[in-house]
């Protein structure tokens, strides 16, 4: 969690991680679970909020947000 | 302020250029450091004589590897010619002269800012491993080799692929025992013996720039990746980080060597473990980066030589952008002819 507070995320899907000088770029879905996890959110909360805000089942954002956590954490920024 | 007149080396801003260029755009951006730059060449060919709004003057040095006296005598010839204050030598293969010659130099009124015989030891390649053991720092196994049947052995109990280097200058990573072969023989060539044969460490290459004050204190640390570089392996887009254990590792660096100057550390950086793979003992060409996030590491470093007071501060931004760019001059001829025929741009 410590790594992901210190990433930089700019409003298009910019991401600076200055432990390592990598960036990364997302989507908007991608900026709202970061900006989520960051606020100490849940995966399962995550996919709640984004079926909602996009309006799409639980069951798929469940596995998008869930893919995506898997990404961090190969990246290891999770 | 008195001007003070600095020599400075590695003015061959070329495609592996030397450090001298933005060692001195550093000294010349320092508002509160009064200088006039001499440049210290060994070719009449070398960028920087010609880059009047950067080098004032500039000379030519016989090659590192004639003799002492010679070195120095073109030296005193220089003082006496423009009274050069200090020189900040910054090329690898002058740095044995250079702390040599420390307090010969200091005696005629040249002053240097060079670590210790036994630091700039401790430093190289084929010490690297012990030393680091020393002060607890990880660092990828190596050999020193000097024969083809040393090269097999290292090889065999390294495992491939490894990085085979030379004692001051190369590196090349071999993946099979024929490459390795192959950039033996190139360095040995080239270079000499003897030839290091380093285990390859995965992970993400990150490099420090400092200045050791010789009392395990530092002047400033600047840590950067390199983002893009060139066939030759020089940097030529980088951005800046910030990472707490490099920065550890440097400071243990400083501490426990009591390391005196310039360094350049080049790390490998996977996850939690950070590997010292080089210690460069002078600035590394990409040294205006440092100076271009805030830390003018040039000019504190002549400050405390002289004993000035300097902005001590540590902070910079992570994510600042360095990019390198060639750039042409046209210029009459007449300084060329000077420097051939006389050795000197007056």
């Amino acid at each position: 969690m410590e790594r992901l507070s210190q990433l930089a995320i700019n409003d298009e899907g910019f991401i600076f991680d200055p432990y390592t000088g990598n960036s990364y770029t997302t989507n908007k879905t991608g900026i709202l679970i970061l900006s989520e996890l960051k606020n100490g959110k849940s995966g399962e909360e995550i996919a709640k909020i984004t079926s909602e805000k996009f309006n799409i089942e639980h069951s798929v954002a469940l596995k998008d947000v869930t893919d995506f956590i898997e990404q961090l954490r190969s990246l290891s920024l999770l | 302020m008195k001007k003070l007149c600095i020599g400075v080396t590695g003015i061959n801003a070329v495609d592996n250029p030397g450090p001298g260029i933005g060692v001195i755009r550093s000294l010349k951006e320092c508002k509160d450091l009064n200088v006039e730059i001499v440049g210290l060449a060994y070719d009449a060919m070398e960028p920087g004589i010609y880059m009047d709004w950067l080098v004032d003057k500039s000379f030519i040095l016989p090659y590192p590897s004639t003799s002492e006296e010679e070195y120095i005598s073109r030296l005193l010839y220089i003082k006496d010619r423009v009274c050069i204050d200090m020189i900040i030598p910054t090329l690898d293969a002058e740095m044995p002269f250079f702390i040599k010659s420390k307090e010969k130099l200091e005696s005629y009124g040249i002053k240097t800012f060079t670590p210790s015989q036994e630091q700039f030891n401790l430093r190289s390649k084929a010490k690297l491993e012990e030393t680091s053991l020393k002060i607890g720092i990880k660092t990828p196994k190596s050999k020193t080799v000097t024969s083809y049947d040393e090269l097999t052995k290292a090889i065999e109990e390294l495992g491939l692929p490894v990085m085979v280097k030379g004692a001051f200058y190369k590196a090349y990573r071999a993946y099979t025992h024929q490459e390795a072969v192959g950039f033996f023989r190139k360095i040995v060539a080239e270079w000499g013996y003897p030839v290091i044969v380093q285990q390859v460490v995965s992970g993400e290459e990150m490099n420090v720039v400092g200045v050791g004050d010789g009392k395990g204190g530092d002047l400033g640390l600047v840590a950067i990746k390199k983002l893009w570089i060139t066939s030759l392996g020089k940097i030529w887009t980088g951005v800046t980080v910030k990472n707490g254990k490099l920065f550890e590792l440097a400071k243990t660096f400083i501490e426990k060597t009591l390391w005196k100057g310039a360094f350049e550390l080049e790390c490998i950086v996977d996850h939690n473990d950070i590997y010292l793979i080089e210690v460069n003992p002078r600035f590394p060409a990409w040294i205006y980066f440092a100076t271009g996030v805030g830390i003018n590491l040039p000019s504190r470093m002549v400050k405390k030589a002289f004993g000035m007071d300097f902005d001590n501060s540590t902070e910079y931004e992570a994510g600042k952008l360095y990019v390198r760019y060639t750039y042409d001059i046209v210029t009459d001829l007449s300084l060329f002819q000077k420097i051939t025929m006389k050795g000197e741009s007056l």
